[in-house]
């Protein structure tokens, strides 16, 4: 079999000494700023990108890898224990979770999220190892204008599915292609909106774009508030779940693995998504629906399942096709180009090393999250003491450090500064900086393969209807918005038809 | 282009149900910038030359783009969406600080080398953001400073500005 063949270069890479120690330390801070409210995923590999250029190139995504995958078991944490969502795709775990913790049962809890969540992840990986070779064969053959209509489609699920106001995050998705602009025309070599700067020429820098909307701008938010850090008063116990409590979650364990991996694959697709759909199946699954909310331990078993399961997927397209779906992905597709490597298809032929030692690194920083989140728990609640006020000091000076340090230049200090107050208004105004990030990465994929695709069919646009995949997409691009259309308006005359009638009353 | 189009026809159905009450002025000042910023880029890419769909020159692009932005930030200053504004508070204006501490650093930091600024910004954000004790603050703000120095410009050997600290202190020891 080849993919053993394959996964044995993986575990060669994967079990060098400086690997294996970078796994562990992906895993740990992953779980750490899962635990630490308000520094997510993306903010820490922000953070941490300046460091990994000075790395190996596998080192660095093994790392930042296990960061990602890390945060999603320790985003559980503060969920179960405080109702706090460490990272967004943990919002769902509070609405059962927090119940179980009220009810005395935080250690089961805890302890089902993460037997769900390496369940959910190792399935994925499975997935990975063996039907990755198989897209990438496929992938080869996407055109151009499949690549813009997956974009395209990635994209709009962004805006759409995310938190906040749909509008607002397609315009920020639209700024973030209009940054992307910035610097010289990939063909002409014109220079576009650089007003003369001559630091602009070579457009702006992706890190401290990231560094600043979601670095500075989340720490300058967090100093606006004052509460101090919650103790933990809750005593932990019984955390390996009893007989019972496998029985009542390994249905909802196996649909949240399945249904994790099917939505991270799909562009857009990713934590979020699939925690709310997994928990939305499992209402529905259920014989007595009304438990949920009131500490159903399928409730937290499926989602935290199905958001480990789909972030370990959501890297088919990534390390395929070369399309980051999230934004946290967006953040190691530009680990990989600082690194001077560009991922898509031909990565699993010209880098093995890269694909496959990641693939296998996965494997092993599941099994270590799991002795991170069952033993040695106790350490991570304890990190919940350190004040916010030291963390995000010392966090400010990694970052303005840390982006000097990628070009030895003082001007992207300001850029990361200009970032952060953008970013932290935006935050103020309720405006998504992560549909603007993931834009900003995928603009110059999208300008290129628009011209592409314009080059071979001579200016038609009649090439997006031809191309089988861009057809499909577009097609049920254009279902979805007049689904959308028709039941908003549908809902806004189900809500003018009340205050009428009460307008009439009186 | 036809897609966008559509877009803002769709949503500018509900408009005038929601784009009530006395107060939405300044939930329109984010999309006004926005708005002068995409009809900005417009004028501009189209100075750049926008070619032709066979050959597209290097406006064209942008042009898209920035029609995507107008129209976009259009849609929400005609209906300003009001969600998840976050209300201004005492320490909102503190944060004018916060901001003006880095460009401070930012200029000494150039002028001087890192470890003078960087430990007064330290001990400023411990201090006062952070709401440390004296004595809490100035031990982290002297050792996060040298952790940081051996950090990155000894292990990972980032050229910082000629520092004034550690050159006086090379050339003292150098005597």
């Amino acid at each position: 079999m080849d993919a053993f063949n394959n996964l044995g270069l993986g575990f060669s890479v994967a079990f060098e000494p400086m690997n294996l120690l970078f796994v562990f330390v992906g895993v740990v801070i992953g779980t750490a700023i899962g635990v630490l409210p308000g520094l997510g995923p993306t903010a820490t590999i922000a953070l941490l990108l300046p460091i990994t250029y000075t790395m190996d190139a596998t080192s660095a995504v093994i790392m930042l890898a296990g960061i990602y995958y890390g945060s999603m078991y320790g985003g559980t944490i503060t969920s179960v224990l405080l109702r706090i969502p460490g990272e967004a795709a943990s919002v769902v775990t509070t609405f059962d979770g927090y119940q179980m913790t009220k009810q005395g049962r935080a250690g089961p809890a805890l302890g089902i999220s993460a037997i769900g969540s390496f369940i959910g992840g190792t399935v994925a990986i499975i997935g990975l190892t063996f039907l990755a070779p198989l897209l990438a064969q496929v992938a080869v053959a996407v055109g151009p204008a499949s690549y813009v209509a997956i974009m395209v489609l990635g994209l709009f699920l962004v805006t759409s599915l995310g938190t906040g106001s749909t509008m607002k995050s397609l315009c920020m998705a639209a700024i973030g292609l209009l940054l992307s602009t910035v610097g010289q025309d990939p063909i002409t070599g014109t220079a576009r909106f650089t007003f003369g700067i001559p630091s602009l020429l070579g457009g702006f820098d992706f890190v401290a774009i990231a560094m600043g909307l979601f670095g500075v701008g989340q720490l300058l938010h967090s100093l606006e508030r004052t509460e101090k850090a919650q103790a933990i008063t809750t005593k932990i116990k019984n955390i390996w779940p009893s007989r019972k409590d496998f029985r009542d979650s390994s249905g909802a364990i196996a649909r949240g693995s399945l249904l994790g991996f099917v939505i991270g694959v799909l562009p857009g697709g990713g934590g979020v998504i699939s925690s709310l759909a997994s928990y939305a199946l499992e209402k529905r699954r259920a014989k007595d629906p009304s438990r949920f909310g009131k500490g159903a331990i399928e409730g937290v078993a499926g989602p935290e399942t199905a958001n480990n399961a789909s972030s370990t997927s959501a890297f088919i397209p990534l390390l395929i096709l070369g399309i980051p779906s999230n934004v946290v992905l967006a953040m190691l597709y530009g680990a990989l180009l600082l690194q001077g490597i560009t991922p898509g298809p031909s990565l699993i032929e010209d880098r093995p090393d890269i694909f496959w030692g990641v693939i296998a690194s996965m494997y092993i920083g599941n099994v270590m999250l799991v002795i991170l989140n069952i033993p040695l728990i106790g350490i991570f609640i304890q990190m919940l003491r350190v004040r916010t006020g030291i963390l995000a000091t010392f966090a400010l000076m990694v970052v303005m450090v840390g982006v000097y340090s990628i070009n030895n230049n003082p001007f992207d200090m300001w850029v990361v500064l200009i970032f952060g107050v953008f970013g932290w208004i935006m935050i103020k105004t309720g405006f998504d900086p992560g549909p603007l990030v993931l834009a900003f990465i995928l603009g110059p994929i999208l300008e290129r393969s628009f011209r592409q695709s314009m080059l071979i069919s001579d200016g038609s646009f009649g090439i997006f209807v031809t191309d089988p995949i861009s057809a499909t997409i577009f097609g049920v691009l254009a279902v979805f918005l007049t689904y959308s259309f028709i039941s908003r308006r549908r809902r806004a005359k189900a809500a003018a038809a009340p205050a009428r009638a009460g307008a009439d009353a009186q | 282009m036809s897609d966008d189009t559509l877009e803002a026809t769709q949503v500018a159905e509900p408009g005038p149900v929601r784009a009530t009450g006395p107060h939405t002025g300044r939930y329109r000042l984010v999309p006004v910038v926005l708005l002068v910023t995409g009809i900005a880029a417009v004028i501009g890419s189209w100075r750049l030359g926008l070619g032709e769909l066979t050959n597209p020159g290097p406006g064209l692009w942008p042009l898209v783009v920035s029609i995507a932005v107008t129209i976009t930030a259009a849609i929400l200053t005609v209906i300003p969406d009001t969600e998840a504004y976050e209300k201004w508070t005492r320490r909102t204006t503190l944060l004018a600080g916060g901001v003006l501490s880095l460009v401070v650093f930012i200029l000494l930091f150039t002028a001087i080398g890192f470890v003078v600024p960087a430990f007064l910004l330290l001990l400023l954000w411990l201090r006062v953001f952070g709401e440390e004790s004296w004595r809490l603050a100035l031990t982290l703000a002297v050792g996060g400073t040298a952790v940081f120095y051996v950090g990155f410009a000894v292990l990972l050997g980032v050229p910082f500005p000629d520092d004034i600290v550690v050159g006086t202190i090379t050339r003292l020891i150098g005597m």
